[in-house]
């Protein structure tokens, strides 16, 4: 009963989506959100960190339930249970299971058996043969590369005939030649009579392979683009209009004259992969973003900086008085809060974990109570944490002081350089200026700071210079000063990833 | 300072936080360890199932039962508050108990000779390299841990086996009484044996509860008053962000693992020479006892959370519990029983207060 007949399953011509709302707390995730999938062509959907994006995505997948508004698909109205059950997504990070062959993968849930093992059909079979997977069908999906566990993914939707396919960021992780058997199963699930989304960051992609391109800001869709007016210069455009009015601080960039480098790579490679050969220098009271879509290998170089196994070549590190230093002297801030906060201990604790003797402690390693105790609340005064207390657990504040925390946290160490991988993200608008203005005050003392950034906005807004990473390699570097506002930046980054290769 | 600050309200999982402010006696005595929730409910049920016993027996509430019962559970104590490091770090060990027989047979067979080593030693050498060896074992449990990369679970149980293996192998399964034994140790070397942990304090103290007190301070300062002990509770709390704040991970584990398996050692040790006597495996009962008297006293088994006063409270329920039905007459089997329902109904209200308080 619960399950549609196969027989029935009507193959859907046109998802119509309107006055969609959705929030969480005070953010408006959703905010009367109207949009028309139709079959025949894949139907794109760009939009930058916070959008209201993903809540869609889940909205559609019946992963979350709407405020108010419709979805209707042929005309009729669908609930969400039905959502859950036309609806197939295949994600960035596939959802299967990998303890599973690739053949049991695709039963899962549709067993058709009660008591017997369950055993794929011939029908099954053959989907599997048309994604190229049949060979694997029998290996386990955990040892599977990242493509036919994709594919795996793609099969399930195709075995339960699902009328809507949502692809999240689908070729992120993919080698050319993968992405490039992605695109063509996607057409040919069109080519079935199926609706199919890409939600990219991959402009290039979107382009390439979309006949109409949704441009998601602030929880609705603010423009469709298709035809002649579909290319990559106008998605950047659209993406980052709204922040039009963004001003870069006025205090100039520290003059290039008398910049030192703080840190420089060589021949920079990453042990995975994701770059090589990658070589620049970050100067004193400079604030330098990387940017590069997922899987561009921008994060992985952010992040390899801090790190001693990550990549290999020539790092160097300099202190204040121009002395080599080691990568102790580098502080680096993850992207997800969770990943290096402390939820068990206090605010206060959080703002003094990184330190040791002698700021907080004894030389015999006992901890000074009231130096911990003073510090902590010079550290709340200097960041504006908003905190009555050092004593009082972490959890206990929002998203933007917490990040406030981790950030305090880290420059009280006095390091050289800071690296950080999207500080403000899931932070609000307040919290964001303060953590850039934070950034700032930081870098002036002669000190840097790396950013790895998904959002040109904020580039543009805190940088002071912009390197393009695109596959493994940085494509450009931009003085952000030369750009009169963010739209110029935009465009010129979409020409650059453009050119490539 | 205000009450303002002492209001804070506390998540369950910022207790025993130590950092930092001013404040009132509420709020000082909850940096101290001492006033939580999970302790206010243990001094509650240790009042009342005190006065349970005491209503059925009128000895029970007497001086000398008391300091027998601490004398009794001085050994589980001891290694329940270095099993709470381990745990709080996020890891477990399961090899205290056959740890704690093997290092008393080892002593035995090192000093008094028998058993399966063609030597023997005078009784402090034997002393220092029983300790030598259960530092190895306590390095090897981290080794496994941490470099090698498997779980504690599957490491220390392991070594609960290797342990009490290499127990009977050494000591030939064998009982060693050094009073009695042939040849005698030198009078000297007895008399150093037994004031280990058979020597009478002043008001018929045993040295046991002396024993038990010194190391409740030491791991109290440790834990309450040093960087070990803010980090390591930062290590349990969330491992992942302690790699990004660089914290020593790997050094701390080895710490926690060396001192417990020294400790559990130790203990046998102290016990081995309060009795005279050694049976094989006479610490596998205690595996037990030492995990719930640290998760009764308050601390998460997946880390971060836990406190040495909490943990004492816990032993002193578990001692209480077994004292109090011995002098009722329960038998053993029957005391297994209540110390295992108590367990599981302590750690249910602990959460289902957690669930209340959210």
């Amino acid at each position: 009963m619960s399950s549609v007949q196969r027989t029935e399953a009507v193959t859907a011509s046109t998802a119509r989506l309107s006055g969609l709302t959705r929030s969480f707390g005070e953010t408006q995730a959703l905010n009367g959100l109207d949009l028309e999938i139709s079959s025949g062509a894949v139907l794109g959907i760009a939009g930058p960190n916070g959008s209201g994006k993903s809540t869609l995505m889940r909205i559609l997948g019946g992963e979350d339930a709407l405020d108010s508004g419709t979805v209707t698909i042929n005309g009729e109205l669908v609930s969400r249970g039905l959502l859950a059950h036309m609806v197939a997504v295949v994600h960035q990070e596939p959802q299967i299971w990998p303890n599973l062959t690739i053949a049991q993968n695709l039963l899962v849930g549709r067993e058709h058996s009660r008591y017997r093992l369950p055993a794929i059909s011939a029908g099954e079979a053959m989907i599997l043969a048309d994604l190229g997977i049949a060979t694997e069908g029998d290996r386990e999906a955990g040892s599977c590369s990242l493509a036919v566990r994709q594919r795996t993914e793609i099969a399930r939707a195709i075995a339960r005939d699902a009328s809507i396919v949502l692809f999240d960021e689908p070729n992120s992780a993919l080698s050319e030649e993968e992405s490039v058997a992605l695109f063509r199963h996607m057409d040919s699930l069109v080519a079935r009579g199926r609706l199919v989304v890409l939600v990219s960051h991959r402009l290039g992609d979107l382009v390439a392979h979309c006949g109409r391109v949704a441009v998601v800001r602030n929880g609705r869709v603010v423009t469709v683009l298709s035809g002649s007016l579909l290319s990559e210069e106008a998605i950047a455009r659209e993406l980052v209009v709204g922040h039009a009015h963004v001003q870069r601080s006025t205090q100039a960039a520290g003059g290039s004259s008398h910049r030192r480098d703080i840190m420089s790579v060589e021949g920079w490679t990453h042990i995975g992969g994701a770059f090589r050969d990658v070589s620049f220098a970050v100067g004193s009271g400079e604030i330098l973003a990387i940017v590069g879509v997922e899987g561009s290998g921008a994060r992985e170089l952010v992040q390899s900086i801090a790190s001693d196994v990550k990549a290999r070549g020539r790092r160097s590190i300099f202190d204040e008085r121009g002395q080599a230093t080691s990568v102790r002297r580098v502080a680096y801030l993850c992207a997800d809060r969770r990943d290096m906060l402390f939820g068990n201990l206090s605010v206060g604790g959080n703002l003094t974990i990184r330190l040791g003797i002698p700021e907080i402690a004894f030389l015999g390693g006992l901890l000074s109570l009231r130096r911990q105790r003073a510090l902590a609340q010079k550290l709340l005064r200097r960041f504006g944490v908003r905190a009555r207390t050092p004593l009082q657990p972490l959890p206990s504040l929002s998203g933007g002081n917490q990040q406030k925390v981790a950030i305090a946290a880290a420059i009280a160490r006095e390091p050289m350089l800071l690296v950080l991988e999207e500080p403000t993200r899931g932070v609000d608008v307040g919290s964001k200026a303060e953590i850039y203005d934070i950034l700032r005050t930081f870098t002036s003392s002669g000190v840097a700071a790396i950013l790895y950034c998904t959002e040109l906005p904020e580039a543009f807004e805190v940088a002071d210079r912009l390197l393009v990473v695109d596959r493994g390699v940085v494509r450009t570097a931009l003085d952000v000063h030369a750009f009169a506002d963010v739209t110029a930046l935009a465009e010129t980054v979409a020409t650059t990833e453009r050119i490539r290769a | 300072m205000n009450s303002l600050e002492s209001s804070a309200p506390r998540g369950p999982g910022a207790d025993g936080d130590d950092a930092v402010t001013r404040e009132g006696v509420r709020t000082r005595l909850q940096r101290l360890g001492i006033a939580s929730l999970q302790t206010y409910g243990l001094v509650i049920a240790i009042l009342l199932i005190g006065a349970f016993f005491q209503s059925q027996r009128s000895e029970f509430f007497t001086l000398d039962n008391f300091v027998a019962l601490l004398r009794a559970m001085a050994s589980l104590a001891m290694i329940a508050f270095a099993q709470l490091f381990v745990i709080i770090s996020g890891e477990l060990d399961l090899s205290v108990g056959s740890v704690y027989s093997l290092a008393a047979s080892s002593l035995a067979v090192l000093w008094l000779g028998g058993g399966n080593l063609p030597f023997h030693f005078p009784f402090l050498v034997a002393l220092l390299i029983t300790l030598v060896m259960l530092a190895a074992i306590g390095s090897i449990n981290a080794f496994l841990t941490t470099v090698v990369g498997i779980p504690s679970f599957i490491a220390t149980l392991g070594m609960l086996s290797v342990a009490s293996g290499a127990e009977l192998w050494i000591g030939n399964a064998g009982n060693f009484t050094p009073a009695y034994n042939t040849p005698l140790p030198p009078r000297g070397e007895l008399a150093t044996f037994q004031s280990l942990g058979a020597t009478q304090l002043p008001l018929n103290i045993p040295i046991q509860v002396l024993w038990l007190l010194a190391f409740f301070i030491v791991f109290w300062i440790v834990r309450h008053r040093t960087l070990f002990g803010f980090r390591l509770l930062a290590l349990g709390g969330n491992p992942e962000a302690s790699r990004v704040v660089r914290l020593p991970g790997r050094r701390y584990k080895f710490i926690v693992f060396i001192v417990c398996s020294v400790v559990a050692g130790f203990a046998g040790i102290l016990d081995f020479s309060y009795v005279g006597s050694v049976a094989p495996n006479g610490g596998g009962s205690l595996t037990f006892p030492v995990f719930a008297a640290v998760v009764i006293g308050g601390a998460s088994l997946s880390g971060g959370r836990g406190t040495v006063f909490g943990t004492l409270l816990g032993a002193i329920l578990l001692a209480l519990l077994q004292n109090g039905l011995a002098l009722i007459g329960a038998g053993a089997f029957a005391q297994d029983v209540f110390v295992g329902v108590v367990t599981i109904a302590a750690v249910s209200v602990d959460r289902l207060a957690a669930r209340i308080r959210k």
